[in-house]
């Protein structure tokens, strides 16, 4: 079959590359030329194993090529998929009103975006609008994406579940016919509404941030009462009931996909008044969380923070990314230029984002090293947790610092050693 | 009808013959009058700004204001008005000018007093509140466990709450978004009622307290003060910053600040030459411009400072301070009216009567001349009202059929409910606003014309008979925003300032409110079982009463 990507999250990247791995003829839409380039020659975007050298063998292969974000979809297509980010709803209706119905072309929209719950009915409604009257068919389906960065292919072509939403009959038949090579060992196709599709996802998205809050608010309790969270944790997680996952606290979760936008269900129950309670309390805590690391630091100098130099190691909304959407960084950085602290900053991948997002300033200072970023610091905040940062030169750094305080907001390292090492340790729950 | 002024003779011409001019109006009713003038809305409104005054419903005739203005010049107004803008001693008991219209002058403006830039003195420290503003607003002033500051408590009585309380309930559609959610509290009673039942809703993390004080001497303020330190100290422990992290105050006493306790930063000034009831404009408006932003607070300014340049430049035929100021005068001295409502037909302003009481009472309250002489004429007419809609379900009653005069001020926004914010309830919304004018227009007609307002009010019973007679102005803005309400209170400072040059008394003192306090440190003692000198036989009986328990 031929089909037309659209996006370039890897949700869009890995849809492409598995899609066109298993026959089709797919052509990617990307609204960054360079991204295109970058992908011919095996430079993925995305640290997800596999990927680039699956991208490049299928662009090889002559089944994956590349195209602009308002490119119209290819001669021969007949199915146009949206993997765009949360925010760029206004697009995907773009998209939709630009589809060629000349000669009686009929659609088929599959929508992988986290957009608002209702938003698949509407891309529908107004893909029927302008097939009123002709000889057209078209549909929009949700599909929504679920995979787990790290494991995404295999999470695409040996799927757990996909969530299916739609009520035309041939549609879901045309995605079953595209899923089929990834859907062999049982029907992993779950048929629902569309509406019920993207609720199911938000719902996945709003459990495990609860959990994350839950184990934040336990964390600051273990604080107050001498109790190591770490121990708390294992024990909670050995739990059946409970399991393993999502069970560390932090200094706050971000990302795009956790933001209080796709949170809040936003334009479609809010006309009926509805708010999510505990959702919206979860990601209260979580905002409150995202400064508990310049809570720490507040107090560890009684308040006075003025002149003070500090160093961030991460910025990016999780290790591996080089975004920056709703980083517990960007909040601990407001909250310390506030107080008229200097922030030196390291951080692998999103450095660039964090310069664009920061503009010129006098109290921001970026490094390549992470141990120049800790000279002479008062202080040296782990916001994300990249593999490098988990076994530092731990010599090095007390001695480049002007006072060896360590505030891990990921739990990383061992309090005990690190205190042995000379440092005072800061975690969040640890002791 | 003349109180107070039977020796006509011994009087001035100018009085005389505003006073022979009175005897020929008293008797005439407004109905009457109105039914002789088609044309007298326009020859008695008089606009400035986004305000429209109509004296039509007074009990005036256009001739009545020429009478006016003589009296006015006689009594040097026009110099008057240029002494108090020239920075001199109009406030002479204290030895102290007033110069709350400096506080509203533009960035750059020319104030030289003494050899002092007093324009620039403003701003800085008008720069110095921003900067407090502006951390707080963006959701970056830390308590001492670093927690967001949530809940601003404003400490202070008289001049220090009344003016940041009202001004900040009237513009609550002009409030701004901050970065985190921001409540701005007032507690001003001594007995700390307000203040009890605020800090079991707040959290002590996340409270600021203001201590506003001219004098940082007011024993209500610093009880409440004193209250709060105690209970963040319980709350959160004796810890490092914890003044720092939750006060700031304002004051002209620097000292006193300092000894308190307060950090340098966190110190805002004010000036000896600002009077408590005058004083909104100043620091002591932090609560203000926390909730409507500093650009909010400096168009509310900007409209008092519009206010200001007309008082001083318009003719006075044309003056709505001046012009209001005279129609008072004629009401107290010549038509022997001596009580006066505000009643504002807007929820918004609830707190403009109890605000106008202190301006109006506290200035003009007085009964002894500049030179020392007791006063031979009646001043200020006792000052009251309510949010008009909710009043005629109280003391209008009294308005339309009691034995007593009562002059009137509407007060009221042509046009509201424009924000974005109502969007969605608008249209119920503005027909609810509609009503309100329409009550607003209906009472103020219904005083002046009584049964001549009605059909056949000649086959009633006499209980349901309207004297009518009774006069009023109407206030109308355009819109309730920080302009408006600037150019609004700016006017009845102003008005004020004019009757006190007509009765010859200083409207900046408040002599009469020193002795009540001096005499409450004895009887406190007294209350706490000291041994004390003789008093009053009520007195020593309440007190008796009160500790038997």
């Amino acid at each position: 079959m031929n089909l037309d990507v659209y996006g370039d999250t890897l949700c869009a990247l890995v849809s492409a590359a598995a899609l066109a791995s298993s026959g089709n003829t797919v052509r990617l839409h990307l609204a960054d030329a360079q991204m295109a380039d970058g992908l011919r020659t095996g430079n993925c975007p995305y640290r997800e194993p596999g990927l680039a050298a699956m991208i490049a063998e299928q662009v090889q292969a002559k089944r994956l090529d590349f195209a602009g974000i308002t490119d119209l979809p290819g001669e021969r297509s007949a199915v146009v998929w949206l993997a765009l980010s949360p925010d760029l709803l206004h697009e995907a209706h773009g998209i939709i009103q630009q589809l060629p119905l000349n000669a009686g072309r009929d659609w088929l929209v599959v929508n992988q975006s986290t957009f608002p719950v209702g938003s698949t009915e509407a891309l529908q409604a107004s893909l029927q609008a302008r097939c009123a009257g002709g000889q057209n068919t078209c549909a929009a389906v949700s599909l929504p994406d679920l995979l787990t960065e790290g494991d995404a292919i295999a999470g695409f072509m040996r799927a757990d579940r996909w969530l299916l939403g739609t009520d035309v009959d041939w549609a879901r038949n045309l995605v079953s016919e595209l899923l089929r090579p990834f859907n062999r060992r049982r029907n992993a196709i779950m048929l629902m509404q569309p509406r019920e599709a993207e609720f199911t996802k938000l719902a996945i998205n709003g459990m495990l941030a609860t959990r994350l809050s839950y184990m934040n608010d336990m964390a600051n309790l273990a604080d107050n009462l001498n109790v190591d969270i770490d121990r708390v944790r294992q024990g909670m997680g050995a739990d059946k009931r409970i399991g393993d996952a999502y069970l560390y606290p932090g200094c706050g979760f971000g990302g795009q996909a956790f933001s209080r936008d796709v949170m809040s269900l936003a334009s479609t129950l809010q006309h009926s008044g509805m708010q999510p309670q505990l959702l919206d309390q979860v990601l209260q805590i979580n905002e409150r969380q995202k400064e508990v690391l310049f809570r720490k630091l507040w107090e560890r100098y009684g308040t006075h923070l003025r002149g003070r130099k500090v160093a961030m190691w991460g910025v990016a909304f999780k290790p591996t990314s080089t975004r920056i959407d709703n980083a517990p960084s960007l909040k601990l950085l407001e909250a310390l230029w506030a107080q008229g602290v200097e922030v030196h900053v390291h951080d692998p991948r999103a450095l660039p984002a964090l310069a664009e997002w920061a503009g010129e300033r006098d109290d921001l200072v970026l490094h390549d090293d992470p141990y120049e970023a800790a000279d002479g610091a008062d202080a040296l905040m782990l916001v994300t947790e990249w593999k490098a940062y988990w076994s530092p030169d731990l010599a090095r750094l007390k001695a480049v610092m002007n006072t060896p305080v360590l505030l891990d907001g990921r739990n990383v390292w061992e309090p005990a050693f690190i205190k042995e090492c000379g440092f005072e340790y800061y975690g969040i729950g640890r002791r | 009808m003349i109180v107070d002024m039977q020796d006509r003779a011994g009087m001035s011409q100018s009085w005389q013959a505003l006073l022979a001019h009175g005897d020929a109006m008293c008797g005439k009713h407004l109905a009457d009058i109105f039914a002789a003038d088609s044309r007298r809305f326009k020859r008695l409104t008089r606009e400035c700004g986004p305000l429209v005054l109509d004296i039509s419903k007074q009990r005036i005739e256009e001739q009545t204001l020429g009478y006016l203005m003589d009296v006015a010049r006689e009594q040097r107004l026009d110099s008057w008005i240029a002494r108090l803008f020239g920075g001199e001693r109009v406030n002479d008991s204290e030895g102290r000018a007033a110069m709350h219209w400096a506080l509203r002058l533009p960035v750059g403006a020319e104030c030289d007093v003494d050899g002092v830039d007093v324009a620039a003195q403003v701003h800085a420290e008008l720069d110095r509140m921003e900067a407090i503003v502006n951390q707080i607003r963006a959701g970056q002033w830390r308590g001492a466990t670093g927690e967001v500051v949530t809940d601003v408590i404003n400490i202070g009585v008289g001049g220090s709450d009344l003016g940041p309380l009202m001004m900040t309930e009237a513009l609550t559609d002009s409030r701004k978004q901050t970065a985190s959610p921001l409540r701005v509290h007032f507690a001003s009673t001594m007995d700390g009622s307000q203040l009890s039942q605020l800090l079991r809703r707040v959290s002590a993390h996340s409270t600021l307290f203001v201590i506003s004080s001219k004098s940082f001497s007011t024993i209500d303020t610093l009880s409440n003060a004193e209250t709060a330190r105690h209970w963040l100290q319980r709350e959160l422990g004796n810890r490092e910053g914890l003044l720092d992290c939750h006060f700031v105050a304002v004051s002209s006493a620097v000292a006193k600040m300092t000894e308190w306790g307060v950090a340098e930063q966190n110190q805002m000034k004010l000036w000896d030459w600002v009077g408590g009831r005058y004083s909104l404009w100043s620091t002591i408006g932090l609560p203000i411009a926390l909730s409507i932003g500093m650009d909010g607070f400096r168009e509310l300014l900007a409209g008092a400072h519009e206010m200001d340049e007309h008082f001083k430049s318009a003719p006075w035929l044309e003056n709505l301070p001046v012009l209001m100021g005279m129609v008072g005068v004629w009401n107290t001295n010549v038509l022997g009216i001596n009580a006066h409502a505000i009643l504002p037909y807007d929820g918004r302003m609830k707190e403009l009567p109890n605000y106008l009481e202190q301006l109006e009472m506290e200035s003009n309250g007085k009964s002894v001349t500049r030179s020392g002489e007791k006063v031979q004429w009646a001043t200020c007419p006792i000052v009251w009202g309510n949010v008009g809609p909710n009043a005629q379900h109280a003391f209008y009653q009294l308005l339309h059929q009691g034995t007593e005069a009562v002059t009137c001020d509407f007060i009221m926004p042509a046009r509201r409910y424009l924000e974005k914010r109502h969007n969605a309830a608008a249209p119920e919304l503005v027909a609810q606003h509609e009503l309100a004018l329409a009550n607003c227009l209906a009472q103020s007609r219904l005083l002046a014309l009584g049964d001549a307002a009605l059909v056949d009010a000649e086959s009633m019973p006499a209980e349901k008979r309207y004297r009518g007679n009774q006069p009023s102005s109407t206030l109308l803005l355009d819109e309730l925003t920080p302009r408006s309400m600037g150019a609004l209170i700016a006017l009845y400072e102003h008005k004020v300032f004019v009757q006190s040059v007509i009765w010859d008394i200083n409207p900046f003192d408040q002599w009469g409110v020193e002795m009540g306090k001096k005499i409450a440190v004895d009887t406190l003692a007294r209350l706490r079982g000291a041994e004390c000198g003789a008093t009053d036989g009520s007195t020593a009986g309440l007190v008796e009463r009160i500790l038997r328990g």
